[in-house]
C-alpha cells in the first residue's frame, strides 16, 4: 500500500467521523429543546399523532375488573416547563382512548382550562364543566375519574404529591355528590391495580 | 391450757379470714323473657364479667329439646325440624348447617351449660323460628312481635318544681293518672324497655319504678309534692315525648313544660349552675341510663334535583335509597325501639353539610348513608361499604388545629364547658368505630346479597367528614348492572339489604353497650 492510499483512507475516516459528530450534535439539540410553555400543544384526539419530542408516561384507565385503575405506558409530548409538562399529562389522560378491555376513567371532550403548580408539592388542575356533566353518576365512577387525574400527575411529575381539581376555575365540594374535592387529594394506591 | 390456746388461735384466724373476704357483689338482676304467653324471669349468672343464662332454663321456657353428645362433647338444641349444635368454650355454632360466630362462647359451669343473651338472639331465635330481641336497658328478652317501646328518662330539679321527660320510640300513646301520692304512666304497649335512673335526693320525687308485667312506670312523689301537669309532644315521626311537671306545695305557678332545644354542640363537662360556679346537685340532670346507641340517623343519598345515578331501566338512585332507608328506619324502630332520624323523608335536595348537621344536632350515635352505585363496565355488581379515608399528614395537621374546650357564659350566671369540634375533624375521632361498623355491615350484607370485589373501602366521601359519630356509607349495589338494577327496585331485595343494615346496627349496639370480655 502506497503512502497516497494511506492518506486517502485517513481523510475519508476523518470525514465520516466529523459528519457523524455533526449529526449527533444536531439531534441532541433537537431532543433537548423544550416545547414553549406559552403555547402548549393543542389537544388532539390521539396524542400519538402529535409531532415533536415525547416522553414515556403512565396514564390510568379502568381495569378489566371494572373497579380498579391500571397504569399503562404511553407516549406524551415533552413539556418545556413543569407546568407545560403537567398540562400535557392531563391532556393526554383526558384524550387517550385505551386499548380494550380497558375503559376510560374520565369523561370525553373535556377541556383543560389551566394547570397550576404554586410550589411545594401541590398541583391544581382546572377543567371545564364537561368533566362533571360527562360523569354517569355513582361514587365509584367519581372516585375513578378523580383519582385518574390525581394519579397521572403524582406518578409522572415527581414533585407533585397532591392534586386539587377545579371546575370552571372554582373549587367544588364534589363532582357528583360523593368525593370531597375541597382539598387536594393524594394518590390512592388502594384503587390502583398492578397490571 | 394448750387446748384453750388452740381454740383462741382458730377463732382469731377465722375472724381474720372473714374480715379479709372480698365484699360480695350483689347478684345481677334476672332477665325477663317476654312473650305473648306472659313473662318469665331468667336468673343471670356472671362468668368472666359477662352475663350468662342457663340453657336448660331457656329450653324449658321456649319448649326446646336439649341433647348432649358425650362422645363429641357437643350439645344439640332442637325444636321440631330446626336445630343448632354448640360446643362449650367454642364461639362457632352450627345452625341448620350454617356456621355462626359468637362474641362469647357457651360455658359449662357446675354441670350446667350457660349461654349469653347474644346466643339467644342469634341462635335460639333461629331454632324457635321467631324473632328474639335483647333489650339491655329494660333487661328484657322479647319473643315474637310484641310492642315494646324504648323509654329514655331524664329529670331536672329546681327549688319548687321538677320536670321529668320520657322520650318514647317508637312514638307511643301514654295515659297519666294520679292517686295516693303516686303518678302512674301507662303506655299503649305490651311492655316498656326502660332504664330507670336513680333520682337525686330532694323533696318532690322519691323514685321512678317499673311495674312488673305491665307497660307502666310509677312516679313515687315526695313530701313537698302538691300537683302535676303532663304534656305530650311529637319530636318526629318515630319518637314522642311525655313531659311531667311536678310542683311543690306553696309554689305559685307551674314551670313551663317546653323542653330546652337540643344543644348543637356536645358538652364535654357537666354543666355548672349558680353565680358562684358551684355545682348544684339538684339541678343536674340525672343519668338517663346506658351509654350505647340511642339515636340512629339514616341518610338516603341524593334527592330532589340530584337524582344520583340512573340504571339502564330508568331506576333512579335517589328513589331506591329512600325506599331502603325507610325500611331500615321501620326495622330499627319496631324491633330495637331506638330513635331514628332520616335526613330526608321525601324527594328533596339536601347538601352534604346539612346531612351531617342533622346527625350532629340530633346527637346521633350512628350515621348510615345509603347510596346505589354505577360503573362504566356494566358487569360490575355487588354491595360495598365505605368509611372515611384521611391522609396521615393531614390527620396530624388537623389534630393540632383542634381546640380541646372553651368555657362559655351561661344564662343566669356561671359558665359551662363546651367542646368545640372543627367540622373537618369531627369524624377523625370515630374512625376506629366507623371501621368496625363497616365490617359489621359488610358481614351482614354478605350473608344476604352479592358483594363487590372490593367490599369494604375507605374514601374521602364528603358526607362522612362532618359526622361526629361512627359513620359509614353503604353502596347497596350497582344500578348500572341491568339485573342488579331490577333487584334493587324490588321489595324482596330491598328487605334483604335493610335487614342486613339493621342486623349490623343491632350487633354494634350490643357491643357498644357491653364490649366483649
Amino acid at each position: 500500500m502506497t503512502g497516497r492510499r494511506w492518506l486517502a483512507i485517513a481523510a475519508t475516516s476523518v470525514g465520516v467521523l466529523g459528519l457523524g459528530f455533526a449529526l449527533f450534535s444536531a439531534l441532541g439539540r433537537q431532543l433537548a429543546s423544550p416545547t414553549p410553555d406559552a403555547e402548549p400543544p393543542a389537544r388532539v384526539s390521539d396524542p400519538t399523532a402529535a409531532v415533536g419530542p415525547r416522553i414515556s408516561a403512565t396514564l390510568y384507565f379502568v381495569a378489566d375488573d371494572g373497579v380498579s385503575l391500571v397504569g399503562v405506558a404511553h407516549d406524551v409530548p415533552l413539556g418545556g416547563t413543569p407546568v407545560a409538562q403537567a398540562r400535557a399529562l392531563v391532556e393526554a389522560q383526558l384524550a387517550t382512548e385505551p386499548v380494550p378491555p380497558l375503559l376510560r376513567a374520565v369523561p370525553k371532550d373535556v377541556t383543560v382550562r389551566g394547570v397550576f403548580l404554586p410550589g411545594r408539592d401541590d398541583a391544581y388542575v382546572d377543567l371545564d364543566g364537561a368533566f362533571v356533566k360527562g360523569l354517569p353518576g355513582g361514587s365509584h365512577n367519581e372516585l375513578l375519574a378523580a383519582y385518574a387525574i390525581v394519579s397521572v400527575l403524582t406518578t409522572n411529575l415527581s414533585p407533585v404529591a397532591r392534586v386539587q381539581i377545579l371546575i370552571d376555575g372554582r373549587e367544588v365540594e364534589t363532582l357528583a355528590g360523593h368525593v370531597d374535592l375541597r382539598e387536594p387529594l393524594r394518590k390512592n394506591e388502594g384503587l390502583i391495580r398492578t397490571p | 391450757m394448750r387446748r384453750l390456746f388452740v381454740l383462741v388461735c382458730v377463732a382469731v384466724a377465722s375472724a381474720l379470714a372473714v374480715a379479709t373476704l372480698p365484699a360480695q357483689a350483689p347478684p345481677p338482676a334476672p332477665l325477663t323473657l317476654l312473650s305473648a304467653q306472659g313473662r318469665r324471669p331468667l336468673p343471670v349468672v356472671m362468668v368472666n364479667g359477662g352475663e350468662y343464662l342457663s340453657l336448660d332454663e331457656l329450653a324449658a321456657a321456649l319448649g326446646l329439646t336439649v341433647r348432649d353428645d358425650r362422645v363429641t362433647g357437643a350439645t344439640t338444641v332442637s325444636l321440631r325440624a330446626r336445630s343448632a349444635v354448640l360446643t362449650p368454650d367454642r364461639t362457632v355454632v352450627s345452625i341448620q348447617g350454617r356456621l355462626v360466630s359468637l362474641v362469647a362462647p357457651p360455658v359449662r359451669q357446675d354441670g350446667r351449660l350457660l349461654v349469653t343473651p347474644e346466643f339467644v338472639t342469634r341462635v335460639l331465635a333461629v331454632v324457635v323460628d321467631q324473632r328474639v330481641e335483647y333489650r339491655r336497658a329494660g333487661r328484657l328478652l322479647v319473643l315474637g312481635e310484641l310492642r315494646v317501646p324504648r323509654v329514655v328518662t331524664r329529670g331536672e330539679f329546681g327549688a319548687n318544681a321538677a320536670q321529668i321527660t320520657f322520650e318514647v320510640s317508637p312514638a307511643t300513646e301514654a295515659t297519666v293518672t294520679s292517686a295516693g301520692g303516686q303518678i302512674t304512666v301507662t303506655f299503649a304497649a305490651d311492655a316498656v324497655d326502660a332504664a330507670i335512673p336513680t333520682v337525686p335526693a330532694q323533696g318532690l320525687l322519691q323514685a321512678i319504678r317499673p311495674a312488673d308485667g305491665t307497660p307502666t312506670l310509677t312516679l313515687v312523689t315526695g313530701p313537698r309534692f302538691a300537683s302535676h301537669r303532663a304534656a305530650t309532644q311529637a319530636i318526629d315521626a318515630g319518637t314522642s315525648r311525655l313531659v311531667i311537671d311536678l310542683v311543690a306545695a306553696g309554689a305559685e305557678s307551674l314551670t313551663p313544660s317546653a323542653p330546652a332545644p337540643p344543644s348543637t354542640l356536645p358538652t364535654q363537662a357537666p354543666p355548672t349552675a349558680g353565680a358562684a360556679g358551684a355545682p348544684d346537685p339538684a339541678a343536674l340532670p340525672f343519668d338517663p341510663g346506658g351509654t350505647g346507641v340511642r339515636t340512629v340517623v339514616i341518610d338516603p343519598g341524593h334527592g330532589g334535583d340530584a337524582n344520583g345515578t340512573e340504571g339502564p331501566g330508568g331506576i333512579l338512585e335517589k328513589t331506591v335509597t329512600l325506599q331502603v332507608s325507610r325500611k331500615v328506619k321501620a326495622l330499627i324502630e319496631s324491633r330495637l325501639g331506638l330513635r331514628v332520624v332520616m335526613t330526608r323523608d321525601d324527594d328533596r335536595t339536601l347538601d352534604q353539610d346539612a346531612r351531617a348537621a342533622i346527625a350532629n344536632n340530633n346527637r346521633a350515635d350512628l350515621f348510615v348513608s345509603i347510596h346505589a352505585n354505577a360503573a362504566v363496565r356494566p358487569t360490575v355488581k355487588g354491595a360495598e361499604v365505605y368509611y372515611l379515608s384521611v391522609d396521615r399528614a393531614d390527620l396530624e395537621a388537623r389534630r393540632r388545629l383542634q381546640d380541646p374546650a372553651q368555657a362559655l357564659p351561661q344564662l343566669g350566671g356561671g359558665t359551662r364547658a363546651i367542646e368545640l369540634i372543627l367540622w373537618e375533624t369531627a369524624q377523625l375521632r370515630h374512625l376506629e368505630d366507623s371501621a368496625g361498623l363497616a365490617a359489621l355491615v359488610e358481614a351482614a350484607l354478605r350473608s344476604r346479597v352479592a358483594m363487590s370485589a372490593r367490599p369494604v373501602q375507605q374514601a374521602p366521601f364528603r358526607v362522612l367528614v362532618g359526622a361526629n359519630m361512627p359513620a359509614v356509607l353503604v353502596e347497596i349495589g350497582y344500578l348500572s348492572h341491568p339485573e342488579e338494577e331490577k333487584a334493587l327496585a324490588s321489595d324482596a331485595h330491598q328487605d334483604r339489604v335493610a335487614l342486613a343494615i339493621f342486623e349490623a346496627i343491632t350487633i354494634f349496639r350490643e357491643r357498644r353497650e357491653k364490649p366483649a370480655p
